[in-house]
Parts: structure tokens; C-alpha cells; sequence
């Protein structure tokens, strides 16, 4: 039974799954306090954020599309949480704001990209521009902290013996997994990727299902934010940049074509573990951020290299 | 009561189509009966899939209007369409490559479970199966459509539709990618079908099925009704004449030219990954020869194979005797140059000047130490400008800002200052006013008395019969006959381009 499982299932394995296990023993071996319970946690917590945003990513890049404006979206929503938190003194209310702001810069991707017709790079460069400027004159440009315990039990508490962020995480891919494969909305997704005219022939709502697809992207931003805001105690409003490019090297890493509306989610999860370990593995080893950045472009394109040459794409 | 039962399951009253200009479908009433399978023949463009998509719902006609049964209805949308029991098989795919099979057949109404939006997987793949079953074909249903050959492509294509239960099934060109055994299957379950009393429009090139399957025929040309008969008492030839109908233009031949030269294009035995399969043919100097054929028979391959854009897989292209080394730059150095069909996406650069489109292919030849001289391009630029004839300011003036017609002179002139001797035209004149088609035959006609060959794709047989002096006419990726000069006639090369059995 495992023994022709293993003679098929073995070199079958994605290039991203050869990659974090790769990283996995690479980095126990040099990073001094990589292979430990603690850093486990830590790695879980911060993998779970990026999670958040490449879940939806990769529903968004199987539509042939992009969402640039997810990092500085999240930001923006972290200020929200907390400015409105702090200023009506309710920390329900100040979630309720940040995921409304998520869905709203959701909503209007969805409607530039499937009512106007812009293409997908352009319109979420402009909506990172505007979310990035709103959030730097929300916050005053400074870190807006003091929102209080309770947020921060999203972060560092526990359910049952689990962190707070593998719950998170847990759901997400439950609600990810369930709305591809199992409902007209994920059959949707595939198909606007993969032959538009065959959606609007079936008498599909193409343009509704393609801003449902950005909204839902803006929805989970949202949740990230609030997970992120727990972390930082509050809202900075440049908190995740550049987060946006961590998710969709994620997504790539984990084979999800940019054509045709071919995706994996599997795949991203394992893709968002290998950039998750890379990222605290190089801070474990002091690597400045900025050469970390470039680390991971150079991983992603192994990755994709990897594939092509086993014939995958 | 008997009245209501020869009612016509949908009828098509008066349709008139048009698309900025041109008119597309004129005036055109059609009845579908219930039992009965309805061919619609034609010539390319003569407006078979504009009908076929007015009746799934795709295209909202300008005039005319729907009866179902005797009763007007509005149609305005695909779903519409599907509501009144129209199905479709479409000829370009509607498949949707990482799906599996069974979601592209159910694509849009998937069985669902209780629980709210959930698809229930298990039954969607158990109707598939039963659809799949009844068209013979032996596929796991959960297997995805990408890496499927055209043929099976097309029989899920035609599940999907028969999964509709529709009572109005169109068909478009159904056989054109199956198999023979594949093609039995269909017309049993066609049959099936009419038993149950739904009613087909079946678009086909081929005689014999307009025969053995139809029981009324219509025939439209250039957006036209022209005919509509019982299958029965129509022939062939009948249906020809009917189809080609007498043009003014028929009776008007360019003069007679000197004996060609000697032969400086040849295919022996090509067969490319464009699709084509041992074609060989012969071009000469000084001489045009026509590729005829309908659309989808490997035409446009053929000009790409030969010019090096498709690889080729058996055979050979020779030039001048000089065996091609199958790469476009190669081509263009022994002086062949393609005009390609769809000049606004692949001969012209729109957003660069009439100038630099000039001498985008001649650039190698014209400055041979590699350095760009202003003064001197532009002074090439004006004399072909004036040469041509462009009606343009002058070669700083925009491509994009000309008529279709001085377009496509741009691009001959591109190929001349390359030094082309050899030309592929693929349809020349498409989408060009009569005015300016006259200009390019005449341009056409200057290139070969100057000793040039010229090989020209064209869809319109009265065109191929006016200006070439041979045709090949292509069938289903081959060379399905050559026409010499006295038998050139539009009747001859569609008999040869339809499937005449």
C-alpha cells in the first residue's frame, strides 16, 4: 500500500515541497534557535498573516488578475482599527470598521478591474496609492498604540491548547477550500481564468462573480489587519508594505499559473510556509530586510525554474 | 388542433444584423419545426454564425423578432435563449481547461445540495456519466478538459448541449473535428433526437450530410436568404449554384500575362505544427496563385509553415531551389515576405509612423553599416509613399490615423523596400472598400509583372477567380486540388474546398 504510493507520490512532489524542506533542514542546521518550540510559534503566528493574504491571492491570480494593494490596504485597515477603537472606546466597533474598510477597497478593485475594464496591475497600483495616503493622514503618520488587552489574545492566546493564529489560519483554508471546489462561485473563478466567453455562453455573471473575487480579497484583508493590529497593539500605517509581494510569491512558489485559471491552494499554503520559514530563518540569521526581499525573488524564481524544467507549465 | 401540432417550435421573423456598417444579416425568416433537423449552407461570410448566434441569444438583432410556438417572445440574453430550449454546439471551443468534465458540462447549472450553494459533486458526475455514456465515449468524468484532443473536446461540447435537454439543438459544423466512428455515433443520437421531436439547425460544408441527415435546407449568401427547400428535392449542384449566386464581377478577367517564369516557391510534402499535412504545391515568377478554401482548412498554416512562424514537421520549403531554414529571419533574407491577415495586431506597428512601419522590414538592407540615417530613411519613406499611392501627410503622420486601404499599403511597401521577391498575402482586402481593393489587385499585379511571385489567401472565391492565374484549394489541412487558369471559376473551387462525396 505506501510503497507504490511513495514510488508515485515521491518525485511527483511540487518543487515548493522540495523547497521547504530544503529551508527546514538548511536553516536548523545554521540558524542559531530555528529547529524550537518557541520559534515554531512564532513562525505559525507570522505564516498565518501571510496566509490571510495569499488565500485570496490565489484566487485572484487563477482570474488572470492581481491585487497589488493588499500590503498597504492592510496597513490601512490596522490604522482604522485602531483610530476608531480608541476614539469611541469600543474595540467591536473598531473591527467592524477595519473589515468595512477591507471589503469597501475590495469592492472598488472589483468594480475598476470588471465594470471599467482596467487592467488588474493599474487599477490596485492606484488603490495602493490611495490606501497608502489614507492611511498615512489617518494615522498622522505616526504608530496609533493603547487599543488594549483584548485584541492582543489574538495574537499570543490560545483555544484549546492551540494559538489563536492556526485557528485563523485553519478557517480560512477551510472557507478558501470549501468555495473553490464546492460552489458555483469557485467554478466561476476557474472559468474566468480559464475561458471567459464560456462563462457569459453559460449565462454566468462574469463581472459580479470578478468583484466578488477582489471584495472577498478585501474582506480578508481586513481579518489580517486585525491579527496584525493585535500583534502591534494598535495601527501604523506602514506596517505590512510590501507585504503584497510576500503573498503573491507565495502563490507563484506554490504553483499557481498566471494563465488559464490553473491554482492550487495546497500549493499556496506549502508556498506561504516556504517564504513564512525563509523570512524568519534570514532574520534568525540578521539579514537585513532589504536583502531578505531580494532572497525570496530569487527563491521564487528557483521555484518556478524548477518546474518548468520538470515540465509542469 | 392539427394546426397547432405543424406550429414551428421557434421561428425566426425578419432578422436584420448589423456590425458598424455592415450588414450582416438582411431581412432573414427561418422555422424551426419540432422532428425535423434544418441545414443552413453558405459561403464563408454569408452569415450562418452571425444567424446561429442571434438564435442562442448572443447577438441582439437590430430588426425581426422570436415566435415560440406561434407566440412572440423577447430574447435578449443566452439565458433567455435557454429558457425557450435553445442548446448550442459551438464549433470554437467553450470549454474551460482546468475543469473537469463534468463541470464543464453542467458549467452554470450544476446540480446543487440542500445545504445552501454547495454543488453536489456526486450527482453532477452521475448525470455526466449518463450523457457521456449516450454518446459512446469511454472518459473518466473528473478528469480535466486541458491536454483533450479536438475531437473528444468536441463530443463534450455536444454533451453538454444534450445535458440541456434542449428542444432546439443548433449545430455548428459538428463533424468538422471528429472522427468517423465518432461522427456515426452522432448522427444516431441526432436521430434519437428527432424521434423525441427536438428541432436542429445543423450548419455544414458537407453534401453528403446535407442529405442524409436534413430534411429542409436553407442557403444564405452574402447575409441574405436565398433559398429555403425540403432536403429532398435539392441537388448538389443546385445547391452550388445557389450558394456562389451570378456575380456582376464573375465575367471580368484581368488580361492575359507572359508565360511565368521559372518555379521559385515550393512545398514538397509540408506538414507543420500549425496542423497542415503533406501539402505540396509550386509558385513561379511573375505568376499569382490562389489558396482557396474554407475557413479552419489550413490556409493561413499553410503561409506561416513557408514562411517559417509554424515549425515544420515533414517536408520541405524551397526557395529558388535553396532548401528554408525554417526561421522567419531566414525567410526574409531570400526575399519572402508575408502579409498576414490581421494586419492591425500582426504587420503593422498602429502607434508608430507610416514611416517607420515603412522601413521596419527593409532597416537590414537599406543601412547595412547598422547606422540609422534619418535624412535617408525618410527620404525612402516619401518615394514608396509616392510609389504606393498612400493617401497620408507624409511618413511622420501616424498608422493608426489611415484608411484599412492605405494600411495594407504600408505593409506591401514595408515588404517591397525589404527587397521581397516572393509575396504570401493572406486575404489581402479584408475589410477594405471597393475602391482601394482595386488599388491592391493593381499593386498585386505590378509586383508579378515585375518578375515577383505572389501566393494569395483568399476567402472570397470571386476574388481568387478574377485575379489569380492557378489555385490550390485547401480542405481539412490539404491540398485538396489545384485549378489551372481555364477551369478557374468560383463553382469549381468550392466544389473542391466542400466535402462533395
Amino acid at each position: 500500500m505506501s510503497a507504490p504510493l511513495a514510488r508515485r507520490g515521491l518525485p511527483q512532489l511540487p518543487g515548493v515541497a522540495w523547497l521547504l524542506l530544503a529551508l527546514l533542514l538548511g536553516l536548523s542546521a545554521v540558524a542559531p534557535g530555528f529547529a524550537s518550540a518557541a520559534n515554531a510559534l512564532n513562525v505559525a503566528q507570522q505564516a498565518t498573516l501571510l496566509l490571510l493574504l495569499a488565500l485570496p491571492m490565489t484566487l485572484i491570480i487563477m482570474t488572470e488578475g492581481l491585487d497589488l494593494s493588499m500590503g498597504a490596504s492592510l496597513s490601512l485597515c490596522t490604522v482604522v482599527l485602531a483610530v476608531t477603537s480608541l476614539g469611541s472606546g469600543s474595540l467591536a466597533l473598531g473591527i467592524a470598521t477595519a473589515l468595512l474598510a477591507g471589503v469597501l477597497i475590495g469592492l472598488l478593485n472589483g468594480a475598476l478591474i470588471a465594470w471599467l475594464e482596467l487592467p488588474p496591475f493599474v487599477a490596485t497600483l492606484g488603490t495602493l496609492g490611495v490606501a497608502q495616503g489614507l492611511a498615512l493622514v489617518l494615522a498622522e503618520g505616526r504608530t496609533t498604540s493603547g487599543v488594549g488587552d483584548g485584541l492582543a489574545t489574538l495574537w499570543n492566546g490560545a483555544v484549546a491548547g492551540l494559538p489563536v493564529p492556526l485557528l485563523f489560519a485553519a478557517v480560512a483554508w477551510a472557507v478558501f477550500h470549501v468555495l473553490l471546489h464546492h460552489t458555483r462561485f469557485g467554478v466561476a473563478v476557474i472559468a474566468l481564468g480559464g475561458n471567459r466567453e464560456a462563462l457569459k455562453l453559460a449565462g454566468m455573471n462574469e463581472r459580479g462573480s470578478l468583484i466578488a473575487v477582489y471584495a472577498l480579497g478585501g474582506l480578508f484583508v481586513g481579518l489580517a489587519a486585525l491579527l496584525l493590529g493585535a500583534r502591534l497593539g494598535g495601527g501604523h500605517p506602514t506596517a505590512a508594505i510590501g507585504m503584497e509581494f510576500d503573498a503573491i510569491a507565495a502563490v507563484a512558489v506554490g504553483g499557481t499559473l498566471f494563465e488559464r485559471g490553473k491554482g492550487s491552494l495546497g500549493g499556496t499554503v506549502l508556498g506561504v510556509l516556504a517564504v513564512g520559514v525563509m523570512r524568519n530563518g534570514l532574520n534568525l540569521l540578521s539579514m537585513p530586510s532589504s536583502l531578505q526581499v531580494a532572497a525570496v525573488g530569487a527563491v521564487v524564481i528557483a521555484a518556478l525554474v524548477l518546474d518548468a524544467l520538470r515540465g509542469q507549465h | 388542433m392539427s394546426l397547432v401540432a405543424q406550429a414551428p417550435l421557434l421561428s425566426l421573423k425578419g432578422i436584420t444584423k448589423r456590425f458598424t456598417g455592415v450588414l450582416a444579416l438582411d431581412q432573414v425568416s427561418i422555422d424551426l419545426h419540432g422532428g425535423e433537423v434544418h441545414m443552413l449552407m453558405g459561403e464563408n461570410g454569408a452569415g450562418k454564425s452571425t444567424l446561429m448566434k442571434v438564435l442562442c441569444g448572443a447577438y441582439k438583432p437590430d430588426e425581426g423578432h422570436f415566435e415560440s410556438r406561434g407566440q412572440r417572445v423577447q430574447v435578449h440574453s443566452t439565458a433567455d435563449a435557454q429558457r425557450l430550449g435553445v442548446a448550442v454546439i459551438f464549433q470554437e471551443y467553450s470549454l474551460v481547461p482546468h475543469l473537469s468534465i463534468a463541470h464543464n458540462i453542467f458549467l452554470g447549472r450544476e446540480p446543487r445540495r440542500r445545504v445552501p450553494g454547495l454543488i453536489d459533486h456526486g450527482r453532477m458526475h452521475r448525470e455526466a456519466r449518463a450523457v457521456l455514456d449516450r454518446l459512446g465515449l469511454d472518459i473518466d468524468t473528473r478528469r480535466v478538459v486541458d491536454g483533450l484532443g479536438v475531437a473528444q473536446q468536441q463530443m463534450i461540447e455536444i454533451a453538454k448541449a444534450l445535458s440541456q435537454n434542449a428542444r432546439i439543438l443548433v449545430l455548428d459544423e459538428p463533424t468538422a473535428a471528429l472522427s468517423e466512428r465518432e461522427t456515426e455515433r452522432l448522427f444516431e443520437v441526432i436521430a434519437d433526437l428527432k424521434r423525441e421531436g427536438v428541432a436542429m439547425a445543423y450548419i455544414s460544408h458537407r453534401m453528403a450530410e446535407v442529405f442524409s441527415l436534413g430534411d429542409r435546407v436553407t442557403v444564405l449568401r452574402d447575409g441574405k436568404l436565398v433559398a429555403t427547400m425540403p432536403a429532398g428535392e435539392a441537388t448538389a449542384d443546385e445547391l452550388v449554384t445557389l450558394m456562389v449566386g451570378r456575380k456582376v464581377d464573375m465575367s471580368y478577367h484581368r488580361g492575359e500575362r507572359p508565360a511565368c517564369g521559372p518555379c521559385v516557391l515550393e512545398l514538397r510534402g509540408a506538414s507543420s505544427t500549425g496542423g497542415i499535412r503533406d501539402v505540396s504545391l509550386k509558385v513561379h515568377a511573375g505568376e499569382i496563385v490562389g489558396l482557396a478554401g474554407l475557413v479552419g482548412s489550413g490556409r493561413t498554416e499553410v503561409a506561416r509553415a513557408i514562411f517559417g512562424a509554424d515549425a515544420l514537421t515533414a517536408g520541405e520549403v524551397l526557395v529558388n531551389g535553396e532548401r528554408l531554414k525554417g526561421r522567419p529571419t531566414d525567410s526574409r533574407s531570400k526575399g519572402l515576405g508575408l502579409i498576414p491577415e490581421s494586419r492591425k495586431q500582426q504587420g503593422l506597428a498602429l502607434a508608430r509612423t507610416v514611416g517607420d512601419n515603412l522601413l521596419i522590414s527593409g532597416l537590414r538592407k537599406l543601412f547595412a553599416s547598422g547606422l540609422y540615417r534619418p535624412r535617408k530613411a525618410l527620404a525612402h519613406a516619401s518615394s514608396m509613399i509616392a510609389t504606393m499611392r498612400i493617401a497620408t501627410r507624409g511618413p511622420r503622420q501616424l498608422s493608426r490615423n489611415l484608411s484599412g486601404g492605405n494600411q495594407q499599403k504600408i505593409v506591401i511597401g514595408k515588404w517591397l523596400l525589404a527587397g521581397t521577391r516572393i509575396y504570401l498575402f493572406d486575404e489581402p482586402t479584408r475589410g477594405i472598400d471597393v475602391g482601394a481593393k482595386e488599388e491592391i489587385f493593381r499593386l498585386i499585379d505590378r509586383l508579378v509583372n515585375e518578375g515577383c511571385a505572389v501566393l494569395m489567401i483568399s476567402s472570397e472565391l470571386g476574388e481568387v477567380v478574377r485575379v489569380c492565374d492557378r489555385a490550390y484549394v485547401m480542405k481539412e489541412k490539404r491540398v485538396a486540388g489545384e485549378v489551372p487558369r481555364a477551369d478557374l471559376s468560383e463553382s469549381n473551387l468550392l466544389r473542391l474546398a466542400m466535402h462533395h462525396e
